[in-house]
């Protein structure tokens, strides 16, 4: 095949990933947080409510698409994008397995969080857009939050880097294979030199994703919903999807970073070579664990306020990062 | 519980026409509209530092206004009663008992008086053009005339 | 909007009286607009009546800088109908379901202090197995309405489950009272001389098994939200209504108490049954939005402790007084008040010896606790808002009436 038809294979795959993890991951929200709640969730469509996603998204696609008067057309049509192409595009570098990637990237992990960084951009855009004192809000809360946790949520990561010595999120899940005493895997979550690290990243990523208790550009109780204020239909339904997908890749980055990626010690090698399948589906198992984790985190917890977070992010997190790569670089070193 | 009508008599003594009563009500002043504000300015001074509830009666010839005012160090409760004619003007007390903004704004509104010396003399309740609802002139529709129309 | 609000948005209030009449309000609290020349401009925002978490219909214009609030303005009236016209043209015996539709989550607080007020002017003695039942139906309706606070509130953090769990709670003590009136929220079941119903059969029994439980679910309400550290540091010194302020705002109920005022009407002014049971008061200190919460958490405790002792203690004998079809009472004036949810709720009753009131005044808690709003936003956080509002616990369907 030539190589543009790979590629656009490779994209097509990507969107059919992201789309169906949205439908996935919209029905197993309603259900977790209806289990915590002791509620059903959607019970009517389908058995156990399985088709209400679907048929939310029909919904979506067939509301009436409104355009305020007052918006900025241009900016108000492109936002949707701007949140959902980057968010797209982060899916290139994730290690599904040792052959399933769409693109095996020496900088993985840095392009990543590049392109996640874009994503407030287009929250500003579409807050700023809809011509709403709320959207604004929301818009400009996003901008701070964002800014304030890129850092940390780099820094935090570093430490791995460092001992890996690359930022090739297939080298870095490679690093990880084997065992302990031939039963603990080798994971990074294992090593206490990691656990700081690993709670550092944990509380960056449910920022930096958006996810409650930092969901703070849409607070729905403070500015109603915040940048989404004045989308309808697909509109809506991208900048949501978006928010879902980020969630996935938070959770597949830290999958791939400290619990050994699409390897489980247990399965023998000989496995992964005759049914490849196994690493991809392992590593997907994995990633809607820890977004189980972020869910269970969504039912229970309440929000943060924004001055209060903002202190955590440039008082407590940057700080302890940069402390935390200085010790971890000083170990490494005297270990190695 | 109820204060000792000698009390309240000697904190009001400087005021005309000053009648304290014990009433089924409680123990209740009554005071001209010219002297409702410094009857209620001295009685804040004795300790009495809540007004509970404000409210007026069309009694069909004048709108009675009552304050309910307690303290809570003596651990008692004085009505203040005064008078005031149809279309008249209250003067607002908010810089003594600020919980008088909004009952003052709602008693103008229901029973067509006016506010003097009040920050912010709007309507509370009801738009522009609805009729001072609570004044007896002011009919509601019985369930006869919703039928006839 | 903008001219209205200039004219009138935060009069800057003071409690100690230092204004002097003579004088115009001082006018917007301006925090200074700027830093070095550079001038910023104040964003002046309509919060409500269709925002997510300002209980109802409330509205707020709240200027804003930044995030800031400079001033505020409650703007009510969005639920007025006319209940105090209304019952002009009620005979006594229906005023109670208009009672209900005023503080629509504490319906028999309402019909309470109208019956109270009714049954001083008609004289009537009313039996003590009737005031216990009263006590009985107003302490789970208290229940019932500090479970949907503790709910919003909540919701009005960011949390879902609180909310959830709440209405677990809530939907069995609704599934009580409608074993008891026969209707789960419109209660009129407290009417003139009595209440219109005896306890059911087996009514007793579900109550205790309800009791049984609920002491353990109500510790984990206080630990799914009070023990949480993000909402502690949410609503530990924000919203400070402080003594001075909580009385000359004319504030009752919780929001009073929690300035560290001891007053409930129930024991300052024992009514029903109150004076017979054994229950304490719950005070707080600095009254932030964290004492509210705490002395509402302790006043759901002290409200089971007293259901069970009700059930334990219920007196044998009728129900009800002997009360005439048509109720005409003596002609007079009267204010009866009871400890509602929310404060004090007062009826201002007159008669004229018809069968209809010729005034009734409805003083709802709420109002008191809305306007002071105006007074204390100032200097907080649009976040802070919900949850200050939140924590005063106001109801718009006794506010607008």
């Amino acid at each position: 095949m030539s190589p543009i038809a790979v590629g656009a294979l490779k994209v097509f795959a990507a969107i059919g990933l992201m789309l169906g993890n949205g439908v996935v991951l919209i029905y197993m929200l309603r259900k977790v947080l209806g289990r915590l709640h002791l509620r059903h969730g959607p019970m009517e469509m389908g058995p156990a409510g399985m088709f209400q996603t679907l048929m939310d998204v029909v919904k979506l696609l067939t509301k009436e698409d409104i355009t305020p008067r007052a918006v900025d057309k241009w900016l108000f049509r492109l936002a949707p994008l701007m949140v959902f192409v980057p968010s797209l595009m982060a899916y290139a570098a994730l290690p599904y397995s040792d052959s399933w990637r769409i693109t095996s990237l020496d900088s993985g992990l840095l392009y990543t969080f590049a392109v996640l960084s874009l994503v407030p951009i287009g929250i500003l855009m579409a807050g700023w857009a809809s011509a709403n004192k709320w959207s604004l809000l929301g818009g400009m809360r996003a901008a701070a939050q964002q800014i304030a946790y890129e850092v940390p949520l780099l820094l935090s990561v570093l430490p791995i880097v460092m001992l890996v010595g690359s930022a090739n999120l297939g080298t870095i899940v490679e690093a990880q294979q084997g065992t302990f005493l031939a039963v603990l895997p080798r994971w990074f979550i294992m090593n206490p030199l990691f656990w700081p690290t690993f709670v550092l990243y944990v509380i960056a990523s449910l920022v930096e994703s958006n996810q409650t208790p930092f969901d703070m550009s849409e607070g729905e109780s403070e500015i109603v919903a915040g940048f989404a204020t004045e989308y309808s239909a697909m509109k809506f339904g991208l900048l949501f999807l978006s928010e879902f997908s980020n969630g996935f890749i938070v959770s597949a980055l830290g999958v791939a970073l400290f619990f050994g990626g699409w390897s489980l010690p247990w399965i023998p090698a000989s496995w992964y070579a005759a049914a490849p399948i196994i690493g991809p589906a392992i590593f997907i198992i994995k990633t809607y664990i820890g977004i189980f984790f972020m869910m269970w985190i969504r039912g229970t917890f309440p929000r943060v306020r924004i001055d209060q977070m903002m202190q955590l992010g440039w008082m407590r997190l940057i700080p302890i990062s940069l402390a935390w790569i200085v010790f971890s670089g000083i170990v490494i070193k005297v270990w190695s | 519980m109820l204060p000792a009508i000698s009390d309240i008599e000697r904190l009001l003594a400087a005021l005309p026409d000053v009648a304290v009563a014990e009433e089924l009500l409680g123990v209740v002043a009554r005071v001209s509209l010219a002297d409702a504000v410094p009857a209620l300015v001295a009685i804040k001074a004795a300790g009495y530092e809540s007004l509970v509830d404000f409210d007026g009666i069309d009694t069909g010839e004048l709108i009675e206004l009552t304050y309910r005012l307690r303290s809570y160090a003596l651990d008692t409760e004085l009505y203040v009663k005064t008078s005031v004619a149809y279309g008249g003007t209250i003067e607002s007390v908010w810089y003594e008992y600020p919980s008088a903004l909004m009952p003052e704004r709602e008693t103008a509104e229901l029973l067509g008086l006016h506010l003097a010396g009040h920050p912010n003399p709007k309507r509370l309740l009801t738009t522009d053009g609805v009729p001072p609802l609570l004044r007896k002139d002011v009919l509601i529709r019985s369930v006869e005339e919703v039928k006839a129309r | 909007m903008t001219d209205t609000c200039e004219e009138t948005l935060g009069v800057g209030l003071l409690c100690e009286g230092q204004h002097d009449p003579g004088t115009p309000p001082a006018g917007l609290r301006r925090a200074p607009s700027g830093v070095d020349g550079l001038t910023t401009e104040h964003l002046i925002i309509n919060m409500g009546p269709q925002h997510p978490s300002t209980h109802g219909v409330l509205r707020m214009l709240i200027e804003v800088d930044g995030e800031e609030i400079v001033a505020a303005e409650v703007s009510v009236g969005y639920l007025h109908r006319g209940i105090e016209k209304l019952a002009e043209h009620r005979r006594y015996d229906a005023i109670g379901t208009l009672m209900d539709r005023g503080d629509y989550v504490s319906g028999m607080m309402g019909e309470h202090a109208f019956a109270m007020a009714a049954e001083k002017l008609m004289e009537v003695e009313v039996p003590r197995k009737a005031h216990w039942l009263r006590s009985l139906a107003s302490e789970l309706n208290r229940l019932a309405s500090h479970l949907v606070w503790y709910g919003t509130f909540g919701l009005d953090t960011g949390g879902m489950g609180q909310f959830l769990y709440a209405m677990r709670d809530r939907e069995a003590l609704l599934d009580i009272l409608e074993a008891l009136s026969g209707q789960r929220m419109m209660f009129n079941y407290i009417r003139p001389g009595g209440v219109v119903a005896d306890l059911p059969l087996g009514l007793e029994e579900k109550i205790r098994t309800f009791l049984s439980t609920f002491d353990m679910y109500l510790e984990e309400h206080d630990q799914l939200l009070g023990g949480n550290e993000i909402f502690q540091s949410r609503v530990k010194g924000i919203g400070v209504i402080d003594r001075g302020i909580a009385q000359c705002f004319g504030l009752t109920g919780a929001n009073l108490r929690a300035a560290g005022v001891d007053f409930d009407v129930r024991k300052a002014r024992p009514y029903a049954a109150y004076q017979e049971l054994d229950f304490e008061v719950p005070l707080g200190t600095k009254g932030d939005a964290w004492d509210r919460y705490m002395v509402r958490m302790e006043e759901m405790r002290q409200s089971a402790r007293m259901i069970a002792q009700l059930i334990d203690g219920m007196p044998e004998g009728p129900h009800t007084a002997k009360v005439p079809r048509v109720i005409r009472p003596n002609a007079g004036e009267v204010y009866a008040s009871v400890e509602s949810s929310r404060g004090e709720t007062g009826i201002h009753l007159v008669s004229d010896g018809t069968e209809h009131p010729y005034r009734m005044h409805y003083r709802g808690p709420s109002l008191y606790a809305a306007q002071a709003l105006e007074e204390i936003l100032p200097g907080h956080l649009i976040a802070d808002v919900v949850m200050i509002i939140g924590s005063t616990d106001i109801m718009l369907g006794e506010l607008d009436r």
